[in-house]
């Protein structure tokens, strides 16, 4: 945190400012989802929940940006009046542990297109744990629990890692990242 | 209610929630589904309908809940055992999971909208600072963020504004849509964001702990007598409903 600049801390609030928006409008999403076919509806969608920490993580690289950006995100839709209250801060810091576990095995070096479908990797893993407890998975067919990690965990390397990749490389496009990471390899990379 | 100390009442409401997470017994959660409502209800103003009409979309919700784990349970123990549900004869267990299941749903969400519907936002972010020792810098960063929520809107106009001036294609499918503004949304949040850091700094915020607050929050003793309350009432419903069966 002592090595963290202002900006970092109120670029990181604003993105997940936006996204907390966006999981937001996916809740009802899910409920249709779900409604449809059932509890696996929603991991086939659940890689967006992760999205902020990937794209936020990319682009300021330092540590902790995973975790701390999903937190926001939580409390974000709480503050906006998620229908889901304050628990989702605590699924929150689950889904953000886990993808920051991913960064932090490559010690904040690599932001590789790998390490960053690990970390959505990561967070499917650690939100299928929490989502056992508290959604009472245990009350299904275990194959059909392996059937939904499965796809939540392919949900989460797809969806968070390679869309969450494609949103940040296109913001750097636009320029707005110069004073980034992400922005600053991007300029190198054009450069050179 | 709306005075109880909101770091306390989100406390509270978290450990209830997840007490609530090793709950089986459908008795005991729609027992204490209706202590949170009337406690809501009562002690925190809200009108009726604006809480049902929050509660709708919940309602669905477990009903998806409660056919899904109906249609995908578990083999039970003791399939012989079975008991009549609306028009089918089903293994108690398995009715039992699913009732379980779609009440702790209701659980959920009366005890969010506890904390949702009588608390203020802007409170709840200082009292983390003052209670919970979140780091000021963060805390007072996340509250620039949250004011941009209304900005972004008007963002959004402005956007849609351009690409018209622009002859960019509107009538376009709803993915492209998404494409169209995300990313412009995204680069005016972030430009947003680091021109207001930079004007935090210049006024003097440096983020440290040893700063005044113009609203100071304090835990009080009636904050400890929610919590507590709210709590033990959870254990009154388990040990009811046990011997209620």
């Amino acid at each position: 945190m002592k090595n963290w600049r202002m900006k970092d801390i109120v670029v990181m609030a604003a993105l997940a400012v936006v996204f907390g928006i966006v999981y937001l409008v996916f809740l009802p999403v899910n409920v249709v989802m779900m409604g449809l076919i059932g509890p696996i509806g929603t991991d086939i969608i659940f890689g967006v929940w992760f999205l902020v920490s990937i794209v936020a993580a990319y682009i300021i690289q330092k540590p902790g940006v995973a975790l701390i950006s999903e937190t926001i995100a939580g409390i974000v839709e709480v503050l906006i009046g998620s229908s889901v209250g304050p628990i989702v801060i605590l699924s929150a810091v689950v889904q953000g542990f886990g993808a920051e576990a991913a960064f932090t095995i490559t010690r904040y070096r690599s932001y590789h297109v790998f390490v960053l479908m690990g970390a959505g990797i990561g967070a499917a893993i650690t939100s299928f744990i929490w989502g056992y407890f508290r959604g009472g998975f245990t009350a299904l067919d275990p194959s059909y629990v392996v059937l939904m990690l499965v796809v939540r965990i392919i949900s989460g390397a797809v969806i968070s890692g390679l869309i969450g990749k494609a949103i940040s490389e296109a913001l750097a496009k636009t320029g707005t990242l110069t004073s980034f990471p992400l922005g600053k390899t991007y300029r190198q990379r054009k450069a050179g | 209610m709306h005075n109880i100390n909101p770091s306390v009442k989100a406390g509270t409401v978290t450990i209830a929630a997840i007490a609530v997470a090793f709950l089986f017994d459908p008795v005991t959660l729609l027992l204490y589904t209706g202590w949170t409502m009337a406690v809501t209800l009562l002690l925190g103003k809200i009108q009726i309908r604006k809480y049902f009409l929050y509660l709708l979309p919940f309602t669905i919700f477990a009903l998806g809940m409660l056919v899904s784990t109906l249609l995908f349970a578990k083999t039970p123990a003791h399939p012989s055992v079975t008991q009549q549900f609306l028009f089918w004869n089903l293994p108690s267990e398995t009715v039992q999971d699913a009732l379980a299941l779609a009440i702790r749903v209701f659980s959920y969400a009366t005890l969010s909208l506890l904390f949702v519907l009588t608390t203020d936002k802007v409170a709840f972010i200082l009292s983390l600072i003052q209670q919970c020792r979140v780091s000021p810098k963060l805390a007072y960063g996340i509250l620039a963020g949250y004011r941009f929520l209304p900005l972004l809107t008007n963002e959004l106009t402005t956007i849609r504004s351009a690409h018209l001036v622009r002859g960019a294609r509107t009538k376009t499918s709803r993915l492209t849509r998404y494409k169209q503004y995300t990313i412009p949304l995204l680069a005016s949040a972030i430009r947003k964001a680091e021109r207001t850091a930079v004007a935090m700094e210049s006024k003097g915020f440096t983020g440290e702990r040893d700063r005044t607050y113009y609203r100071s929050y304090h835990i009080r003793w009636t904050d400890w007598v929610f919590g507590f309350v709210m709590i033990c009432a959870l254990g009154l419903c388990i040990v009811f409903s046990k011997s209620f069966q």
